[in-house]
């Protein structure tokens, strides 16, 4: 029964797939950084995102006429557009009233609200199936030593890792991005200084729902798209971003990676009902004993 | 403000009030189905081909005189909430008798609820074998298409028979439908004397099929054989399409959903179905209902011609019933169905005398051909099973 | 008297339904909402008292209803051995929820339970040999005894038999729901009840003053899932059936929708809540019924926010926009044919309504409007008068320690965060019956060497040990267990519970019932809290703060909270006792006030520390003087030596440097 082939393409196929968890995870982490909140809707946040592309790429290639793979392009920016929009109104109707009262049930329930709202909205638009999302590269697999990879697979590994790098370059070099960081390392300082800290927390959540789109996109073409896109990822991406730690950008990047790996190895090896468990093990092991996170740094507590 | 509001809901207590009286007290049909969630297109086209029948009837002067009024909720596909729609359907609305089922477990676990209250449910589209043999005495239960020990037979006939396959793998849900239909193809596999080389199963929901399909090709499987329904169905050809390994699919009757077809697209060419009904004029009454379909619901291509064909022919039988019964009792309507005296002429085939005291299948072996995937249709793997004599097949005493 | 009698004759109609109501079907409705009923008074302990927000309810929810159905299907085991079956299995896994949750609070402890759902939700689909997989579990409602012979003699007994199964199987629930509300009444006024709101209000004062923050939440959990698993047994049974499906994120939103909307911290706010939300379906799938409520619900927003605006609200705008809201959904619900669609926005919408503009809930949002007449009705205060006296405020004498031996020896202690060295090498000892300063500037590490001594901090080096015994590293709630008591640098006072209810928190360690005897109401759990109660009073009149017994912490003014938290303290009966700068921001007068407590605390016995800033206090009381600097010993002696101490001096005004 063991296969050496069998488990390389498990192995690549989770780290594809761990990845998209990882760039999703990576969302929570910027919001989380700068407003100790995160957006409980953000697998809805892609699934929005993996639905207005497609909306607007098969607009583009009927009404211009144009090849997948440009309108693929094309699309992207508006995407990205979108997600920002999207993530400013979770921010301006879930999260900045709860910051203020300092409820923090309240923003956990807000964002699980419209979280609700997206997805029941989504399926009155976009209809309860799923349906087949165009892709932008070949489907035929290329063979690289007796390993099957689908060309989409490495522009999903590709895609992510370019999009977190650029925002970390972004938070490094320019000045927004230096707002965004000394408010997550102190807000009140950060305030006194004179950064606007309710427009940067805007728009740390912009960014986040920024990535989960893009993150939607990069998807869609791997597996089928629809309004229930977004309920298992956001749920494995949570798993994700607390493994790998809510203030680290690499560790979700290795913990997705992780996860991805063994949840394709528990589906082939045990069983795909019980993909998602080792996962959430994992979850609650790491919550029970570093809730920091593998890369996270635990915070001292004061009194 | 408040004198606008208080206004309006005197209007709208009137409207309903007069709209009432106007009507003639209506018969209420229950219909219960999945309007949502994967099963959704088998839901939709049987309501909407109940619709259709029920519209015909009504225009035509009701039944007894009185309109039939559909009571419909949707299921979901979803065992539990089958189980509270029954209870809504039979001690709020009290309705006369239900039309229903797509999914297998949704039918089976609700279905007790009228056989206790004795109202008769025709189960238009499900075709679990044990749905009609859940109760065997006195059974309230009917059903119009062509069950699971008919379908499993006619799989494993034509892979192993038919096309000389040895070593069928059988990817099933893990729904009650999936799963008796799983055990149905085990049993008419082995009277061939031939055992499946992997038995693979999946949730709804599932999207990547690599794990079931790795195992199944780890077997040297040499045929796909299917018991699911549309969207996982196109995640497995797709799955075969990405690991680049094809095997031809045979399957229960939902290979034909719109669901598999269009997500499958050129992965889903050439799988094959038993059909009780194909979406072709070859008949007059076909062509009226195709073409009364196509204008009513402004489609070409009817989601799933089966679940809407036996779903109108289901609506016909219970109308010329409850007429020959002369009552809405439920005890007299079953007596009536197992009795019929009028030759009924349905879309999929003209039944006469369809159901006796112990026999509630109106569909046996002969009636469906098999269908085939081809251009994004289903049509008929063999066009000589829709053409001349074969175009109406009537059930085999 | 008047609310007895009201609770009296809404039992009796309750008990009546079934014989005014002729449908089955809407008796099965309220069956089901005093089912949902229970589940939201168990999710109350956890989210209304202990604050926590947990969407893993449906998971334990499930598990009752699993265990009933699995009985029944393995074993043959009927209803009612499945009671408090399933209450026992679903209050084990609610033990095993509440570990990894232990440690964490907020969305992690919400990401907890959302992961704990999910893996029962799976497990119970996947485990086919046991619970039968995706298949479900069939059961039937039992019928307890045929009343139709008796229907001559009492003719409303006459009904169809489906009628009476569903009427019997009522009974059960609603006497299920009375014994929910009795048992979960009782618990939450108890010191239980003060523990859980204790632990989400400062857990660092909790585990102070002994009430351990873990032990206490895995209880709540415990309690909250034992209800949920009482639910869950009765809702098998209700609907006939089980399957994987009956366990979903969506259900554990609609429970916390139920406590949220009805009102947290209450029984009828939970109660109401599960009617609004088992009704809501029925209400969405009837289009005129649904424009009917929303006609009403925009009648209410346009009258409260006349209301409001009368009386002068004072953000006009942000008053009108929850009336503009109502409205407008009345308008929408004119134009829609259809809502079932849109089921799961609704409830979206209502969740956001209720987070922004009913945090306490529908009735919780009644009863502040209440409180604004009538703050009587609303929350009883508990009368004093004539309970406790000043001199009881003591417990016992304070047992003398041998007058040579150091109650307290802290030895080389090093306390060191990543590079920073906060304590290096620090000794103290502190003579029994003395009080000992602790003073330097800030950043010395003062507060440190308390959190260490007090167990916050586990010291990188060093030992500690307290009345011969070592408690280096050992848990606050232990330490406090030992006799040490403490108060805070930064006021940790249980901000939602009356100054009474604070100090009772202090009381906890005199308690001896469990949580069960409490739940049973027996007289030795009552005794205990009448005693408890009579004690705390006497520490009120002993700070001089009976006046304010029944007045939250939080509305105190500072002085006044700073001597609170005193009081709390010595209800510890500690043999130590630590005072974390207890004069910073007090008044002139309250600082006399202050340094009077301080003398009478010492006259009975008690070892004291004290941090202070204010000289004069430090010179007025302390007995000894340990100065710290930058995490250093720098002097210890007699008040009078230390402040003429050249380094001393040096340390809080610097060196002086020739200037050539």
């Amino acid at each position: 029964m063991f296969d050496v082939q069998t488990l390389i393409q498990l192995v690549v196929s989770g780290i594809s797939v761990g990845m998209i968890y990882g760039v999703v995870a990576f969302g929570y982490q910027l919001t989380f950084a700068t407003s100790s909140t995160l957006n409980f809707g953000q697998g809805e946040a892609l699934m929005l995102g993996s639905l207005a592309g497609y909306t607007i790429m098969t607009q583009l290639a009927a009404h211009l006429g144009l090849p997948m793979p440009l309108a693929y392009a094309l699309m992207l920016p508006f995407v990205l557009i979108f997600g920002m929009l999207q993530g400013a109104i979770v921010e301006r109707l879930g999260v900045r009233q709860a910051i203020k009262t300092k409820s923090e049930a309240g923003w956990i329930m807000a964002t699980i609200a419209l979280g609700i709202i997206f997805k029941n909205l989504a399926e009155n638009i976009w209809g309860r199936d799923t349906f087949p999302f165009p892709s932008p590269l070949p489907e035929e697999a290329i063979q690289v030593m007796g390993i099957r990879i689908l060309p989409m697979e490495v522009l999903i590994v590709c895609g992510a890792i370019a999009l977190m790098a650029a925002v970390e370059l972004f938070n490094r070099r320019s000045i927004y991005g230096k707002a965004v960081v000394a408010t997550s390392a102190d807000i009140g300082a950060a305030g006194l200084m004179g950064v606007n800290t309710a427009q940067v927390i805007t728009l740390s959540y912009a960014l986040s729902s920024l990535t989960a789109a893009f993150a939607g996109v990069l998807v869609g073409p791997v597996t089928l798209t629809g309004a229930s896109l977004g309920s298992a990822l956001g749920l494995k991406a949570f798993a994700v971003a607390i493994i790998g730690g809510l203030n680290s950008g690499m560790g979700v990047v290795v913990g997705g990676v992780l996860l991805g790996i063994t949840d394709r190895l528990t589906g082939y090896y045990i069983s795909s009902g019980y993909q998602d468990v080792p996962g959430l093990v994992m979850l609650l092991l790491v919550l029970s004993f570093k809730p920091s996170g593998l890369f996270g740094k635990a915070k001292i507590k004061k009194v | 403000m408040r004198f606008a509001r208080r206004t309006m809901m005197a209007l709208v207590a009137t409207t309903a009030l007069t709209s009432a009286a106007f009507a003639a007290d209506p018969i209420k049909i229950g219909l219960s189905g999945p309007f949502t969630g994967g099963s959704a297109s088998m839901g939709v086209s049987m309501r909407d081909g109940v619709r259709l029948a029920v519209d015909e009837i009504n225009k035509a002067g009701g039944v007894l005189g009185r309109p039939l009024l559909l009571v419909e909720r949707d299921d979901e596909a979803k065992n539990d909430v089958g189980v509270q729609v029954a209870q809504e359907l039979i001690n709020k609305e009290q309705v006369v008798a239900t039309m229903g089922y797509i999914n297998t477990g949704v039918a089976l676990a609700s279905q007790r609820f009228y056989q206790e209250a004795e109202i008769p449910v025709i189960n238009n589209v499900a075709t679990g074998t044990a749905i009609t043999k859940q109760f065997p005495e006195n059974n309230y239960i009917f059903r119009m298409s062509a069950n699971d020990v008919i379908q499993s037979g006619m799989i494993a006939e034509e892979a192993v028979k038919k096309r000389g396959f040895k070593a069928p793998a059988i990817l099933a849900d893990s729904t009650n439908y999936g799963q008796l239909g799983q055990k149905d193809l085990e049993a008419a596999l082995a009277a061939m004397g031939i055992k499946p080389v992997a038995e693979e199963k999946f949730n709804i929901g599932d999207t990547d099929m690599t794990s079931q399909l790795l195992r199944a090709k780890a077997a040297n499987a040499d045929v796909i054989l299917t018991y699911a329904i549309g969207p996982e169905l196109a995640q497995i050809a797709n799955g075969m399409g990405k690991l680049g390994w094809h095997l031809p699919m045979i399957g229960s009757w939902t290979l034909s959903m719109s669901t598999f077809i269009d997500n499958a697209g050129a992965n889903g060419e050439g799988a094959v179905m038993p059909q009780t009904f194909i979406q072709s004029p070859t008949t007059p009454k076909r062509k009226a209902f195709i073409d009364a379909y196509q204008a009513a619901y402004k489609v070409d291509r009817i989601p799933s011609p089966i679940s809407a064909a036996q779903g109108y022919d289901g609506t016909l039988l219970l109308a010329a019933a409850i007429k020959q019964a002369g009552s809405t009792d439920g005890a007299k309507i079953k007596a009536a169905l197992e009795n019929l005296n009028t030759k009924v002429e349905g879309v999929v085939t003209i039944y006469d005398h369809p159901f006796t005291a112990t026999d509630h299948e109106s569909i046996t072996a002969n009636i469906p051909v098999f269908g085939m995937v081809k251009n994004g249709r289903v049509v008929a793997e063999n066009p000589a099973d829709l053409e001349g004599a074969n175009a109406v097949r009537v059930k085999a005493h | 008297m008047r609310s007895t009698v009201l609770k009296a004759a809404f039992v009796a109609l309750l008990l009546a339904a079934p014989f005014l109501i002729a449908s089955p079907y809407y008796i099965h409705l309220l069956a089901t909402i005093a089912i949902f009923a229970i589940v939201a008074l168990g999710l109350d302990v956890v989210f209304g008292y202990t604050g926590e927000v947990s969407v893993g309810h449906s998971a334990l929810f499930g598990i009752g209803a699993y265990t009933a159905a699995m009985l029944n299907f393995h074993f043959g085991i009927g209803f009612l051995w499945a009671l408090p079956a399933g209450m026992i299995v679903a209050a084990g896994f609610g033990a095993l929820l509440a570990l990894p949750a232990l440690r964490v609070t907020g969305p992690y402890l919400a990401m907890v339970t959302l992961a704990f759902g999910t893996i029962i939700a799976i497990l119970i689909n996947e485990l086919v040999p046991l619970t039968n997989g995706p298949l479900g579990i069939k059961l039937t409602r039992p019928l307890f005894f045929d009343w139709r012979p008796y229907a001559d003699m009492l003719p409303f007994l006459k009904m169809p038999l489906p009628r009476m199964r569903e009427a019997q199987f009522y009974f059960a629930t609603i006497i299920a729901l009375l014994f929910t509300l009795l048992v979960i009444s009782r618990v939450l006024a108890s010191r239980y009840g003060r523990a859980f709101e204790a632990l989400r209000d400062s857990p660092i004062a909790s585990d102070c003053m002994g009430v351990s923050v873990y032990k206490h939440k895995v209880l709540a959990f415990v309690t909250s899932a034992a209800f949920a698993g009482l639910a869950g047994v009765l809702f098998a049974y209700s609907e006939q059936y089980v399957a994987p499906n009956n366990i979903s994120f969506d259900q554990s939103v609609t429970f916390l929708l139920a406590v949220t909307m009805g009102g947290r911290k209450s029984r009828v706010g939970p109660i109401m809540g599960a009617a609004i939300v088992v009704y809501l379906p029925n209400l969405l799938a009837d289009i005129e019924q649904f424009r009917v409520a929303a006609a009403v619900i925009a009648v209410l927003a346009v009258v409260i926010g006349a209301i409001r605006l009368a009386r002068g609200a004072g953000d006009r705008l942000a008053a009108l926009v929850p009336v503009l809201l109502c409205v407008a959904f009345f308008a929408l619900s004119q134009v829609m044919t259809t809502i079932t669609d849109f089921k799961l926005t609704i409830y979206g919408l209502m969740i956001l309504f209720v987070v922004y503009y009913l945090p306490d809930g529908i009735y919780g949002f009644l009863r502040n409007l209440v409180g604004k007449f009538r703050p009587e009705w609303v929350r009883p205060p508990i009368n004093i008068d004539g309970l406790g006296r000043a001199e009881d405020a003591w417990a016992a004498a304070v047992p003398r320690s041998a007058p040579d031996q150091p109650l307290l020896a802290a030895s080389q202690i090093v306390m060191q965060f990543g590079g920073l060295k906060a304590l290096d090498r620090v000794d103290l000892n502190v003579m029994p019956g003395t009080v000992h300063g602790l003073i330097g500037p800030n950043g010395s590490g003062k507060s440190t060497t308390m959190n260490v001594l007090t167990g916050i901090y586990t010291p990188t080096s060093g030992s500690v040990s307290f009345d011969g015994h070592d408690i280096t590293g050992r848990q606050p709630a232990e330490i406090a267990g030992a006799g040490i008591a403490r108060t805070f640098q930064n006021v940790q006072l249980f901000g939602e519970l009356t100054c009474l209810e604070n100090i009772m928190v202090g009381l906890h360690h005199t308690y001896a019932a469990s949580m069960a005897e409490v739940g049973l109401g027996l007289p030795g759990a009552r005794r205990e809290e009448q005693s408890a109660l009579s004690r705390a009073a006497s520490l009120l009149r002993f700070v001089g703060l009976e006046a304010l017994a029944n007045e939250e912490a939080r509305n105190l003014p500072y002085g006044k909270q700073r001597v609170l938290e005193i009081a709390r303290a010595l209800a510890l009966d500690p043999k130590l006792l630590l005072l974390d700068e207890p004069a910073a921001g007090l008044t002139a007068p309250d600082i006399v006030e202050l340094m009077d407590i301080i003398r009478k605390i010492r006259a009975h016995g008690i070892t004291m520390i004290l941090i202070e800033h204010h000289m004069d206090v430090v010179m007025g009381v302390c007995d000894t003087v340990t100065v710290l600097d930058f995490g250093q010993k720098i002097a210890e002696g007699k008040p009078a030596e230390v402040q003429e101490d050249e380094r001393v001096i040096s340390a809080y005004l610097g060196t002086t440097t020739e200037i050539v």
